[in-house]
């Protein structure tokens, strides 16, 4: 049985994503939650083993929570649930920790098979490209980018910190920083500038 | 803008050369005043009833010029420089002082006040004038005056101009605060309970048979295509063409792919001109196999040939990469969304490999009607 946590501030994708997980055998879907705030008692409450984690929500993002959720121990898979440009979220999806990220218009039978595959441990995501690569090294600070390289070679943060010769806390940091910079824009309510 | 001037040099000059008849029946200024009535009513009625009419020559430097010398040969007619003809001679500077921008303004009133310091020379300014202060002081008020009219409307001039882009710009960002709105809205609302439709209805594939899958296959393609037309929609309202043409368009997405990557990409041809809703999606259908062939093709050539036959226009992206996996790749969209966008729009999209049958063809064939018609709707 896979135990399954929905997020997603979304009423109907909530009660749509339930009702078909709850339908397919093998799926145990919880209790949905809709954002950050009820995130944490569910799943403290649940020990889901794999997260169904939208990227757009209210306040911190899917990317942000995804880098919060897999500093737990243990820590669920997370497949990133995005309706929004999805081969651009690639490389931010890898650096925020997330083991898949599927497109919110696959049909069930993709979504059944990318959770199952995250659930055994399997990465489920759109192939990194030359393109991809070139254009987050654009975005991104010269420093950075050995912690990108290594971050898709999926280096602990640790190994990371050594061989850099600075602390994790900085390393950390930094991924935080790239992500930031490596966001993908979705519709504000309005505009800020 | 110009026409706001316009009204005003109509009302300052009629009231001038009313004064200025006024003014010759009443006292006796020359020995020929019936002539010059006859010419100030002629030229007053002449020079307005053109700068109206013609609305070019209100902003022409030559018909100002014109305008100038007519009235300084009044002034030089009336063979005084405190002519009955004075303020209609003024009412020459509004154009200038208005339609030149305030420098340039500025200079052509210091030289129109010149040339009527020349005329009044001509006529009776001499010696006299100037030991007499009263004569003198009115002298000076005279060539005062045009120079503080052309400093005021200039000033105003430039005024209203800057009110009138602040309000422009005020009004752009409503509308683009307005379009962020929708947009909004279309994703986080409309678009989710898409999603979740398309989702709950794919879970009936494969557990139903015969006529109701056609009808859930049928449901789930319209489904699609809500969710293709909503996003062609949200990219429209956050990066509108504004009427660039698809040729043009997808010329700038080569230019933003082309530096990150190895392959070299051709662009030729066009689509001539569609219908602006026609014309978004198919842009977006093309960049998106423009894209893919560049992202994940690992080709060295990508060519994208655009056409437009009597009845249908064609794009077709080609590359030598490594052509389409055999299985689809997990979480990609872009296909499907091509799809889903073709269908919306009644064009054909057809994936097949590319020549001698390396790499990938990406055909969209969509159907136009004759360019003359399409030029007019």
């Amino acid at each position: 049985m896979i135990r399954i946590l929905i997020v997603d501030d979304h009423p109907a994708m909530r009660a749509g994503l339930t009702a078909v997980l709850r339908g397919e055998a093998g799926f145990v879907a919880l209790d949905a939650a809709t954002s950050a705030t009820d995130l944490w008692p569910a799943l403290n409450r649940t020990r889901p083993d794999v997260v169904v984690l939208d990227y757009h929500l209210p306040g911190d993002d899917g990317l942000v929570l995804c880098r919060r959720i897999k500093r737990q121990i243990p820590a669920p898979a997370v497949l990133l649930y995005s309706g929004y440009a999805d081969a651009s979220l690639t490389i931010p999806a890898r650096l925020a920790g997330a083991d898949g990220l599927i497109n919110k218009s696959a049909p069930a039978s993709e979504l059944y098979d990318a959770i199952r595959r995250v659930a055994r441990g399997e990465r489920v995501q759109p192939p990194l490209s030359r393109e991809l690569l070139g254009r987050a090294g654009s975005n991104l600070q010269a420093e950075d980018l050995p912690i990108l390289g290594m971050a898709l070679e999926d280096t602990p943060i640790g190994e990371m910190a050594a061989v850099l010769g600075v602390e994790p806390a900085v390393v950390s940091r930094r991924i935080d920083r790239m992500i930031s910079q490596l966001k993908v824009d979705v519709p504000a309510p309005c505009s800020s500038r | 803008m110009t026409s706001r001037w316009m009204a005003l040099l109509l009302m300052t000059r009629l009231l001038a050369a009313a004064v200025a008849v006024l003014l010759l029946v009443v006292h006796r200024v020359t020995a020929h005043d019936p002539a010059l009535i006859a010419a100030v009513i002629a030229y007053t009625a002449v020079s307005l009833v053109v700068l109206s009419r013609v609305e070019r020559l209100q902003l022409a430097p030559v018909a100002w010029l014109l305008d100038g010398v007519a009235v300084l040969a009044l002034v030089g007619a009336s063979e005084d420089w405190r002519s009955p003809f004075y303020v209609l001679m003024v009412t020459a500077l509004i154009l200038p002082a208005t339609g030149l921008g305030f420098t340039r303004a500025l200079a052509w009133g210091i030289a129109f006040t010149s040339a009527y310091l020349g005329v009044a020379v001509y006529t009776d300014l001499d010696a006299d004038t100037l030991e007499s202060s009263i004569r003198l002081e009115t002298i000076a008020t005279h060539l005062m005056v045009p120079l503080v009219v052309v400093l005021a409307l200039a000033y105003a001039a430039d005024v209203l101009e800057r009110l009138r882009g602040e309000r422009l710009r005020s009004e752009r960002l409503a509308v683009q605060s307005e379009r962020q709105r929708i947009a909004w809205e279309l994703h986080d609302s409309a678009k989710q309970r898409v999603h979740a439709a398309h989702l709950v209805l794919s879970a009936l594939q494969g557990q139903v048979s015969g006529q109701q899958a056609e009808l859930v296959g049928h449901a789930l393609s319209e489904l699609r295509s809500a969710g293709a037309d909503m996003d062609t929609s949200v990219a429209e309202l956050r990066t509108p063409l504004e009427g660039r043409s698809v040729e043009r368009l997808l010329g700038e997405r080569v230019a933003e792919l082309a530096p990150a990557s190895d392959a070299q990409i051709t662009l030729t041809g066009t689509v001539g001109e569609l219908p602006a809703h026609i014309a978004a999606h198919t842009y977006r259908i093309g960049a998106e196999a423009l894209t893919n062939a560049v992202r994940h093709g690992a080709a060295q050539r990508v060519r994208v040939t655009l056409a437009r036959n009597p009845s249908t226009a064609t794009i077709e992206v080609v590359d030598d990469g490594r052509g389409l996996p055999a299985i689809r790749r997990p979480g990609s969209n872009g296909l499907r969304s091509m799809r889903a966008r073709a269908d919306t729009i009644g064009a054909q999209l057809s994936i097949g490999p590319g020549d001698d049958g390396r790499g990938t063809r990406v055909t969209l064939t969509l159907p136009t009607r004759p360019q003359e018609e399409s030029s007019h709707a």
